[in-house]
């Protein structure tokens, strides 16, 4: 699970800031931060080398041939892009609305989007096993409109992030004065300066969903996650090298979606992507 | 004229229509919003002929942003309605309205470049993408900014930024130009150029203009006509130099310009007789003050004179120096620099009034 999108970072000060170069960099970083580098970095590595250590390298390939997971990390993969496509549609048209219209419900509407992360995953599914059409329960597909719900807070925030960085309401007014509807300006106007909020909602929806077990084990799914602690029962290396492997193939994942995005937005001077807040470069001196 | 008619005629004249086209007739009726409790216009009337550019100037709060913003379609009035070309616009959408905007705040679009920044208004009219191109060409090299044309917004200094917002709005070939105090973010030097280079292009182009300022140099600069309001009113429209030399209320009088408030009875002390209502003023019962400005007074060195200097500012060819009159009266009195040395803080000097005051007025 990803953690949480942390608050907008916005640089405004004047001309466009000049780049560190990496060795500075290095160096102008005291050793009180490496020390909680270090630390922090021995906590994460030590959990996996011991699973790849329990593995062994010959589980690895055998991965593959397991009965049951390409089905499950197809449906994984599956769930991931609905989820996503399903999120983006709903979250960002909302958020614009709130943003340009409705700016006083900013504070419900986080309020209201932290409901899925303190609302425990249990009552969720429960309360939408009791509530979802009959048609729907026989499919995969509620997984991933329990999925949507569980994205949005990530997906608002990092939405909320990119609009608070934007003069909405003028970008707006301008796209409107100039002839352009609705949907040109969501489209041709707002959309490519959210990129940035955009992949680090994708990311974060990716990400959950491929890494999700509560609900899909609740709602009885063999997705990735499920599969992977029912196999255990059977092969204990075996599903830990599963484990590994989902652990990279997400984070080639994350790294190719970043990198592409934040090459792009480069390019036009857009906002800086990290994996989970977004930065504003500044839209000119004054 | 029709958008589709003034891009014809245009076609073949560099920088879409340059001195050719006729701007809109634009009227402003009985025009109220109330935001909650707050009126923000309160029956606001206003013409701008064909070509002509209007400054709408007050204070903060007095709604003459609020009225711009009806004009462009932003807002919608509670009453009233606003006429271009003598058809009531109030139902069409802002995206409609051809009407083009630059806006107070930095508005391009941070995803595309100067060129197509000015395009996206052409694109929106499904002009063909070499036209485009050419087009918003032109207007850049009409603003100045022919070589920043590749440059994103975030590679532009504010000024130039404007000036490519500028050429985006007058690409649409707009019916009517807003200008939302578009100079206000930019310093005083920039400021200065763009205003003029603003007034020019206007000028040649012939769009009918509004312009919203709060800045009354601005406005007496550029205006053909100036309208000074105050609580969603017009206090008065005029001409730059009427509304400086003959205002008409005592607040345009003290809003626009410096200007002293000396109480009547003692013009007398300063060399003048005495303003009486029948000078254009009110009813005196609670005594009058008479308006005058500051190069309307001259102050000598004096030993026994009528009042002592409290303070010297000095502004370039003029100096302003402030001068206490007997009953704790303080006045702004303009003096060539070159004479203003002698006068320091402290010296008793004599205020003299070399003309009528500009108006008389009830005691504020």
């Amino acid at each position: 699970m990803a953690a949480v999108v942390g608050d907008e970072m916005v640089q405004d000060a004047g001309p466009v800031p000049a780049r560190r170069g990496n060795a500075g960099w290095l160096r102008r970083m005291p050793v009180w931060r490496w020390l909680i580098l270090v630390i922090v970095g021995i906590y994460f590595i030590i959990p996996l080398v011991s699973a790849f250590r329990f593995t062994g390298t010959s589980a690895f390939p055998a991965v593959f041939r397991q009965e049951g997971f390409s089905s499950a990390f197809e449906l994984s993969l599956k769930l991931a892009v609905i989820t996503t496509v399903l999120t983006l549609v709903l979250m960002l048209p909302t958020t614009v609305y709130v943003h340009l219209r409705l700016p006083r419900l900013r504070r419900l509407m986080e309020g209201v989007t932290i409901l899925p992360i303190v609302i425990p995953p249990v009552v969720l599914i429960v309360g939408v096993l009791q509530v979802a059409p009959g048609f729907l329960k026989s499919q995969p597909y509620l997984l991933a409109l329990e999925y949507v719900v569980l994205a949005m807070p990530f997906a608002y925030r990092a939405f909320d992030a990119g609009l608070r960085a934007l003069d909405l309401q003028t970008l707006v007014e301008a796209s409107q004065s100039l002839g352009g509807g609705w949907g040109t300006t969501l489209w041709r106007v707002l959309l490519p300066n959210l990129r940035a909020s955009l992949l680090s909602a994708t990311v974060l929806t990716v990400a959950l969903v491929l890494g999700e077990f509560t609900m899909a084990s609740l709602d009885l799914y063999q997705t990735f996650p499920v599969w992977i602690v029912n196999f255990d029962q059977t092969s204990g290396p075996i599903s830990v090298a599963a484990s590994l492997l989902a652990l990279v193939v997400t984070w080639l994942f994350l790294l190719a979606i970043s990198t592409i995005g934040g090459r792009r937005s480069r390019r036009s001077g857009g906002a800086e992507v990290s994996m989970f807040s977004v930065g504003r470069r500044n839209t000119g001196g004054s | 004229m029709s958008m589709k008619a003034a891009r014809d005629t245009s076609s073949s004249s560099p920088a879409g229509g340059a001195g050719g086209s006729s701007g809109a007739t634009v009227r402003l009726q009985n025009l109220s919003r109330s935001f909650g409790t707050v009126q923000a216009l309160a029956g606001l009337n206003l013409d701008l002929a064909p070509g002509e550019l209007v400054a709408l100037l007050g204070p903060s709060g007095c709604g003459k942003t609020t009225a711009l913003r009806i004009v462009a379609g932003f807002e919608t009035a509670d009453s009233g309605r606003v006429e271009v070309n003598g058809q009531d616009v109030s139902p069409v959408p802002a995206a409609k309205r051809d009407m083009g905007m630059v806006f107070q705040s930095y508005s391009l679009f941070p995803n595309m470049s100067a060129l197509d920044n000015v395009g996206f208004g052409l694109r929106m009219r499904k002009l063909g993408a070499a036209e485009r191109r050419s087009r918003a060409s032109e207007l850049l090299d009409m603003v100045g900014l022919g070589a920043q044309a590749g440059q994103y917004p975030h590679q532009l200094s504010g000024g130039q930024q404007q000036r490519v917002a500028l050429a985006r709005a007058l690409a649409i070939e707009p019916r009517v130009l807003l200008l939302d105090e578009p100079l206000s973010a930019l310093d005083a030097k920039v400021r200065l150029q763009l205003r003029e280079q603003i007034r020019a292009l206007q000028q040649r182009l012939g769009t009918t203009t509004l312009f919203v300022t709060h800045d009354q140099e601005e406005a007496l600069s550029m205006a053909d006509r100036v309208g000074v309001m105050k609580d969603g009113q017009l206090e008065q429209i005029a001409t730059p130099h009427e509304l400086y030399a003959h205002p008409a209320t005592a607040f345009v009088a003290e809003f626009v310009g410096t200007m002293n408030r000396i109480p009547s009875e003692m013009l007398s002390l300063l060399g003048h007789a005495p303003a009486a209502a029948g000078d254009g003023g009110p009813d005196p019962s609670g005594g009058v003050d008479a308006l005058v400005r500051p190069e309307a007074l001259r102050i000598m060195a004096s030993p026994n004179g009528n009042g002592i200097v409290t303070n010297r500012t000095f502004l370039g060819q003029l100096t302003r120096i402030s001068v206490r009159l007997s009953g704790d009266v303080v006045v702004q009195v303009d003096q060539q620099s070159t004479e203003a040395n002698a006068i320091t803080p402290g010296a008793s000097v004599e205020v003299s009034l070399l003309e009528a005051p500009v108006l008389v007025a009830e005691r504020g």
